[in-house]
């Protein structure tokens, strides 16, 4: 991409900039809250538009009558791997400044289990729970009651949890790195896997499911 | 079985087989010229010796200072807190952790600032971002902070609010007992950096 700055001793001037666009000061940090919400409010209606605002769906994942969730996630997954490595190639990405969350193994693997339970018990996540209030739901409102009380009391606990909260630091990793495997490798092999998963999850749903319908694009 | 499933699982499978055949892309780090170019042209690189001065009274914690004359001469007098880094080694191996530390802000000083400057464009051609260069080097350090120089009678109400200050900061860096002027309003504000928050995902 290219874009037209102006200098004052050399007039007009076309450079080359590509993405991350933040972390590279084209956009300065005041944007964040603006993007955050233009962001926000594109994740919140595509989760609404794919059904996550009904907790059924959502534990439906867990009970195996309905696997929307998984479908739908591993989807975005995979647009997300696929399409960063084109934009990569046709220079819109550099690769290089895309920020990687610093991996903690331990606090993860917990964090993951008390997420599920979430997901089961409440019947929701919390990017979903907004969704669900949004609509007007009763129960979304409750789930977003809880979060709040749990981030406080884990704000406020935070001395007690902080040395396992960091412990087992593996620093900025991807998986690619950690095999030994090219992240076009990676790829591929994800995206095999989320498609035998759409099938599959396809075969379970229709065995066990009567009414069931699928949605026509 | 929709047909629009079938056409999409090959779709992502063709897409997902097609990285393999991307060359691989080197991304630059370094700076390219034009980019180089249109940033020695701007003047957002310099920071006066009022700025640095009163960001050591302040004891900024962004603040890295860095000389980069010679050895003997930093040995015979440098500013406070600076490290140093002869230009010849600034793109020595073990010199590199001094620069690019993240979120502070190096700024670079010589005796005049011509080579101040070229540390400059040799590091901002090495890809670090967050680097200075004092205005004026040392010689101007002296001048203005040291020996500040009254303004004549006529001057404008700022230059003198402005040698007060430089009076306040030649007590402070050399121990010299200056009076001050009464009605000097000059006060040095502290004025704290807001942490950056880094953006996380989630769910």
């Amino acid at each position: 991409m290219w874009l037209l700055i102006f200098s004052e001793n050399y007039g007009y001037k076309k450079i080359r900039i590509m993405g991350p666009l933040i972390p590279q000061g084209l956009i300065i940090g005041q944007w964040d809250f603006v993007i955050a919400l233009l962001i926000g409010m594109a994740f919140g209606f595509i989760l609404e538009a794919s059904g996550f605002s009904s907790s059924r769906n959502i534990a439906g994942v867990f009970y195996g009558y309905n696997f929307v969730v998984l479908r739908v996630f591993f989807m975005a997954l995979v647009v997300a791997m696929i399409g960063l490595l084109y934009f990569d190639y046709f220079g819109w990405i550099n690769m290089d400044l895309v920020y990687v969350l610093p991996t903690f193994l331990p606090s993860m693997i917990l964090g993951g289990v008390i997420m599920g339970f979430g997901f089961i018990i409440g019947g929701f996540c919390p990017g979903t729970s907004f969704t669900a209030a949004a609509i007007g739901k009763l129960d979304g409102f409750v789930f977003i009651g809880g979060v709040f009380i749990g981030i406080f009391l884990f704000g406020e606990g935070f001395p007690l949890f902080e040395e396992f909260y960091t412990a087992g630091a593996l620093g900025n990793i991807t998986i690619g790195e950690v095999i030994g495997m090219s992240n076009q490798m990676v790829t591929l092999g994800v995206t095999i896997v989320a498609l035998v998963a759409f099938w599959g999850t396809w075969l379970i749903e229709k065995r066990v499911r009567k009414n069931i319908k699928l949605f026509k694009f | 079985m929709n047909r629009n499933y079938i056409y999409l699982t090959f779709l992502i499978l063709i897409l997902a087989a097609g990285v393999f055949f991307l060359p691989e892309r080197n991304n630059e780090k370094h700076l390219n010229p034009e980019q180089l170019m249109y940033e020695i042209a701007r003047p957002t690189r310099f920071i006066t010796t009022d700025q640095i001065a009163q960001m050591i009274i302040e004891k900024d914690p962004t603040l890295e200072l860095i000389d980069v004359r010679s050895e003997d001469q930093y040995a015979e007098f440098t500013l406070q807190r600076a490290v140093n880094i002869p230009l010849d080694s600034l793109v020595a191996e073990s010199y590199q952790d001094y620069l690019g530390i993240e979120d502070m802000n190096a700024v670079f000083f010589s005796n005049d600032d011509i080579k101040a400057d070229q540390a400059w464009v040799i590091a901002r051609r090495m890809g670090y971002n967050s680097i200075y260069v004092m205005k004026g080097g040392l010689n101007c350090w002296i001048n203005t902070i040291i020996n500040p120089t009254k303004p004549v009678e006529t001057a404008s109400s700022e230059e003198f609010e402005q040698y007060n200050l430089r009076r306040g900061a030649s007590m402070y860096f050399t121990g010299a007992e200056i009076s001050a002027d009464e009605g000097s309003k000059s006060s040095l504000k502290v004025t704290r950096k807001k942490k950056k928050a880094v953006a996380e995902g989630g769910c």
